[in-house]
C-alpha cells in the first residue's frame, strides 16, 4: 500500500483509504475517490498528477495525492 | 394554473449546466447573490404550453452534504419549499460519476427530473444509455438532451410541466440499502418521528445525515432547542464508529457509489469509438512538465495580445511607430474599438450640451449630463469592448478544455506564491482590466485563496495603466532601449508585488504554510462551439455591465462634482475646485520625490483624478498645462528628472488602480474593512517602493558622479 502520489504514470491501482482532513476527504470521495474504486495515473511529473477515476480525468496536487492510499494492480 | 413553476437546476461542475441553462431560458433574467453568501444566484424564465417556468441555477457541486457554502445553498434551497421540482443534470459521457448527485437529490426529494446532457458527445464516444431502464431504476423521469444540437429540449420542458402538475412523479424518495447501518438509521428515524424534528426534510435522509455528523443540521437542531436529539445521534455515531472501526460517512458515500455502479452496469453500454489523435497530442503537450507551462502561457498571451490590439491598438501602434510608420500607428489607435467609442461619446456629449442649452436647461444640469453622466457611460462602454474580447478569448480557452490544463501546468509556479494554478486566470485578466480580474477570484474553491487573489490582483498593471506608462516613458526616455527597459521593469515590479502580497497574506494573515491544494476536474479537449463561446461571453459581459457599470457611472458623476464645484459653488476654472484643494493638501508628499511648487500640486491633483480612471491622469496633466499642448509636451513641462519620472510612474502604477476596482473588491468581500485596508495597503506599498527606487537611484547617481 502506497500513496497515490508515488505511482508512476500508466499504473492502475485500487483505492484503499483516504487520510487527511474531514472536508477534503469528503470532497474527494464525492468526486468518486471512494475506497475500492480503481484509478489510473495518466501523468505524473513535478507538478500535479492527472488521474482517471470513474471515467473522468482529475488533476490532483501532490499534497492531495499523497493522502490517497492505494494498492497497485498488476 | 396562474402561479409560475419554479425549477431548481442542480449538477456537477462541467456537466454542461450553463449551456443547458442558457438554451432553456434564452436569457438570464436575474443575477444576485444567495442571501448571506457571495455565492451567485442566476434565474431565467421560459414560457411553455402557456405556463411560466422560472429556472433557478444552483451552484455546481459534487454533493449536497454541507462541506462548502455552495452545497449548503443548494441543499437548503431544495428543501425550502420554493422550487416545485429539481432538475438534476447528469453528464452522459461520465454517468458513473455524475449520477451520484442525482441519486443524492432523489434521496432527499421525489420531485425530480433528470436530464442526461451532452447526448451528442456521448453518442460520438460510443456511450449509449437505456433511458427507460434508468427511469425504472431511479423511479424518476429521465430525458436525453443535447443543448448544442437543441434536441430533447421540448421533451424536457414537457416532462417538467408534467411533474409540476402532478401527472408524473415518483411517489417516494429513493432508498439505497446501507447494509449494516440500516438498523441504526431506523433507530434515528423513530427518534425523529417521536419529536417531529424538521418535518420539511425527508425523515430517512435526515436520519442518515445526522448519523454522518452533518454540522449544519446539528446546528439547526440545536437552534430549535433539540439539543437532546443531537446528543443522542452523536453518541450513537461515536458508538457505531468505535465498535465497527469504520467511518459512517465513508460507508455511506461508498455504498451510494456502489449503488450508482450497479445502475450504470445495467443501463450504460459502451462500444469502442475512434478517438481523435490530434487532440490527444495537444493534450500531452499541454500537460508536459517542460513544454506545458510555456505553451499554456503562449496561448494565453497570444489571445490577450490579440484582444488588446483590437481594443486600443497596442502593441500594433508601437510596432508601426518604431518602424517609422507613425501615421499608420495613429490610424490604428484612432480606429481601435475604445478609440471609436470614446470619440462617439465626446461627440454625443457636445451635441447633448448644445441641445440642452437651446432648450433652456440650467447650466449645472447641462454640465452634469454632458460632463458627468455621458462621459461616465462612455467610460463604461470604452471598457466594454475590451472586456467582451477578453471574455471571448477566455471562453474559447475554457470551452475547448485547454483552460484547466493550463491551470494544471501553472500550478507549480503559483504554489511558490501561496496560490494554485487556477490563479492564472485572474492574473491574466488583470492585464486587461482589474475589475473582471477581481470578479474572477471566484474560480478558487478555497476561501483563503479567493481573498489572496482579491487583495493582490489589483497590482497587476491593466491597460489603462499601460497608457500612463507609455506616455511617461516616451516623454522622458529618448533611447528605445531605456524605454523598453523601463516598461519591462515596471511590469516586473508590479507583478512581483502582486505575487508577494498573495504569499504574505497567506503566511502572515491566514497563517497557512502550504499552498492551496489543487483538485480540478479536467474535461476532454474538443473543438470549441461557437454557440457556447458566444453564450459564455455574453453572460460574463452582461454580468460586468450590471455589477460594475452602475458604480462606474456613479463614481464618474462624483468626480465631475469634485472638479466642477468649489467652496463657492460651480467653478469655471478647475484650479478652484474641491479637487484642486485636495491636490494642494497632499502636494507636500511630492516633496519626498524632490518635486515642489506648481508642479507638485498639479501632479497631486492628477493622482486624484487617476483614482477615477488611470488614463485620466495623463489627460488631467495636459489640461492643467493649458490644454493646447501635446501630451508629451505637457508631461515634459512638469520638469522632472528621468529618475523622478520613473519613480513617480512606479507610484502611479501601484497605487489604487481605480474606484471601479475598489467597488469590485467590496462586492466580492462584502467587507468594508477589507476594502479600506487593501486600499491603504496599496497606497502605502506604492509609496514605499517608489521612494526606495528614488533614493537608491539618487545614491547611485551620487556615487557615479
Amino acid at each position: 500500500m502506497i500513496p497515490l502520489a508515488y505511482l508512476p504514470p500508466g499504473t492502475r491501482a485500487r483505492i484503499v483509504g483516504l487520510t487527511g482532513g474531514y472536508g477534503q476527504t469528503r470532497r474527494l470521495m464525492e468526486m468518486g475517490f471512494t475506497p475500492g474504486t480503481q484509478v489510473e495515473v495518466l501523468s505524473s511529473g513535478p507538478g500535479p498528477l492527472l488521474v482517471k477515476v470513474r471515467g473522468v480525468v482529475v488533476a490532483l496536487g501532490r499534497g492531495v495525492a499523497s493522502k490517497i492510499i492505494v494498492e497497485p494492480m498488476r | 394554473m396562474k402561479r409560475e413553476i419554479v425549477v431548481a437546476v442542480a449538477g456537477n461542475p462541467n456537466v454542461g449546466k450553463s449551456t443547458l441553462f442558457t438554451i432553456l431560458t434564452g436569457e438570464i433574467a436575474h443575477v444576485a447573490n444567495w442571501p448571506g453568501t457571495t455565492v451567485e444566484r442566476k434565474e431565467g424564465i421560459r414560457r411553455h404550453r402557456g405556463r411560466v417556468i422560472r429556472f433557478v441555477d444552483l451552484p455546481g457541486t459534487y454533493s449536497i452534504s454541507a462541506t462548502s457554502p455552495e452545497e449548503i445553498v443548494a441543499r437548503e434551497y431544495i428543501v425550502s419549499g420554493e422550487p416545485d421540482l429539481v432538475l438534476v443534470l447528469v453528464d452522459s459521457t461520465a454517468p458513473e460519476r455524475t449520477l451520484n448527485l442525482a441519486v443524492q437529490v432523489l434521496e432527499l426529494t421525489s420531485r425530480v427530473v433528470i436530464a442526461l446532457t451532452k447526448a451528442d458527445a456521448a453518442h460520438s464516444q460510443g456511450i449509449h444509455i437505456h433511458v427507460d431502464k434508468l427511469e425504472e431504476k431511479l423511479r424518476a423521469p429521465v430525458v436525453l438532451v443535447s443543448a448544442l444540437k437543441g434536441t430533447g429540449i421540448r421533451e424536457l420542458l414537457d416532462t417538467i410541466l408534467d411533474v409540476a402538475e402532478g401527472k408524473r412523479s415518483g411517489k417516494s424518495t429513493l432508498r439505497i440499502n446501507y447494509s449494516w447501518l440500516e438498523p441504526y438509521i431506523s433507530e434515528v428515524e423513530s427518534l425523529l418521528r417521536k419529536q417531529n424534528v424538521l418535518p420539511e426534510y425527508d425523515r430517512r435522509w435526515l436520519a442518515i445525515k445526522l448519523l454522518e455528523g452533518d454540522r449544519r443540521l446539528e446546528d439547526l437542531l440545536i437552534q430549535k432547542g433539540l439539543k437532546t436529539v443531537v446528543e443522542k445521534t452523536r453518541s450513537l455515531r461515536q458508538a457505531i464508529e468505535r465498535s465497527t472501526g469504520r467511518s459512517i460517512s465513508e460507508h455511506i458515500i461508498t455504498s451510494r457509489f456502489n449503488y450508482v455502479d450497479s445502475i450504470a452496469r445495467e443501463t450504460v453500454v459502451r462500444v469502442p469509438a475512434p478517438s481523435a489523435p490530434m487532440f490527444s497530442r495537444i493534450e500531452n503537450l499541454l500537460i508536459h512538465p517542460l513544454y506545458g507551462p510555456p505553451l499554456g502561457l503562449l496561448i494565453l498571451l497570444a489571445a490577450f495580445t490579440a484582444a488588446f490590439a483590437l481594443n486600443t491598438g497596442f502593441p500594433l501602434n508601437i510596432v508601426f511607430s518604431s518602424i517609422g510608420l507613425s501615421e499608420v500607428a495613429e490610424l490604428v489607435e484612432e480606429y481601435s474599438l475604445s478609440g471609436l467609442v470614446e470619440k462617439g461619446f465626446s461627440i454625443l456629449g457636445a451635441k447633448t450640451a448644445e441641445i440642452l442649452y437651446a432648450a433652456g436647461a440650467p447650466s449645472w444640469v447641462v454640465a452634469l449630463i454632458a460632463e458627468g453622466v455621458i462621459p461616465g457611460v462612455g467610460s463604461v462602454l470604452s471598457f466594454f469592448p475590451l472586456i467582451v474580447i477578453i471574455y471571448a478569448a477566455l471562453s474559447v480557452i475554457e470551452d475547448s478544455g485547454i483552460g484547466p490544463r493550463i491551470a494544471v501546468s501553472m500550478n507549480r509556479f503559483f504554489n511558490y506564491f501561496g496560490l494554485s494554478g487556477k490563479a492564472i486566470y485572474p492574473f491574466m485578466i488583470g492585464l486587461g482590466c482589474n475589475v473582471p480580474a477581481v470578479l474572477a477570484s471566484r474560480a478558487s474553491i478555497e476561501e483563503e485563496e479567493r481573498k489572496q487573489i482579491i487583495v493582490s490582483v489589483p497590482f497587476v498593471p491593466c491597460q489603462a495603466r499601460l497608457i500612463v506608462i507609455l506616455a511617461f516613458v516616451t516623454a522622458y526616455f529618448r533611447k528605445p532601449v531605456f524605454q523598453a527597459l523601463s516598461i519591462i521593469s515596471i511590469y516586473a515590479v508590479a507583478l512581483l508585488l502582486a505575487l508577494a502580497t498573495s504569499l504574505a497574506t497567506r503566511r502572515v494573515y491566514f497563517r497557512k504554510k502550504t499552498p492551496p491544494e489543487l483538485i480540478l476536474e479536467i474535461p476532454p479537449i474538443h473543438r470549441p462551439s461557437f454557440k457556447v463561446v458566444w453564450w459564455l461571453t455574453w453572460d460574463y459581459s452582461k454580468h460586468f455591465l450590471r455589477k460594475a457599470g452602475t458604480l462606474i457611472v456613479l463614481l464618474s458623476i462624483a468626480t465631475w462634482w469634485l472638479l466642477s464645484y468649489g467652496p463657492g459653488g460651480i467653478v469655471e476654472d478647475v484650479r478652484a475646485s474641491y479637487g484642486a484643494i485636495l491636490g494642494k493638501a497632499i502636494s507636500p508628499l511630492l516633496l519626498l520625490y524632490g518635486v515642489g511648487g506648481e508642479n507638485a500640486w498639479k501632479t497631486a491633483f492628477a493622482l486624484i483624478q487617476g483614482l477615477a480612471a488611470k488614463e485620466a491622469l495623463i489627460e488631467t496633466i495636459a489640461v492643467m498645462q493649458g490644454g493646447e499642448v501635446s501630451t508629451k509636451e505637457a508631461l515634459l513641462a512638469l520638469g522632472l528628472t528621468p529618475l523622478q519620472a520613473y519613480s513617480l510612474l512606479v507610484f502611479m502604477v501601484l497605487y489604487v488602480p481605480c474606484f471601479a476596482t475598489i467597488a469590485a473588491i467590496y462586492l466580492e468581500t462584502k467587507s468594508l474593512k477589507t476594502t479600506l485596508v487593501s486600499m491603504l495597503y496599496m497606497i502605502a506599498s506604492a509609496m514605499i517602493i517608489s521612494l526606495t527606487i528614488y533614493y537608491l537611484g539618487q545614491l547611485i547617481l551620487l556615487v557615479a558622479t
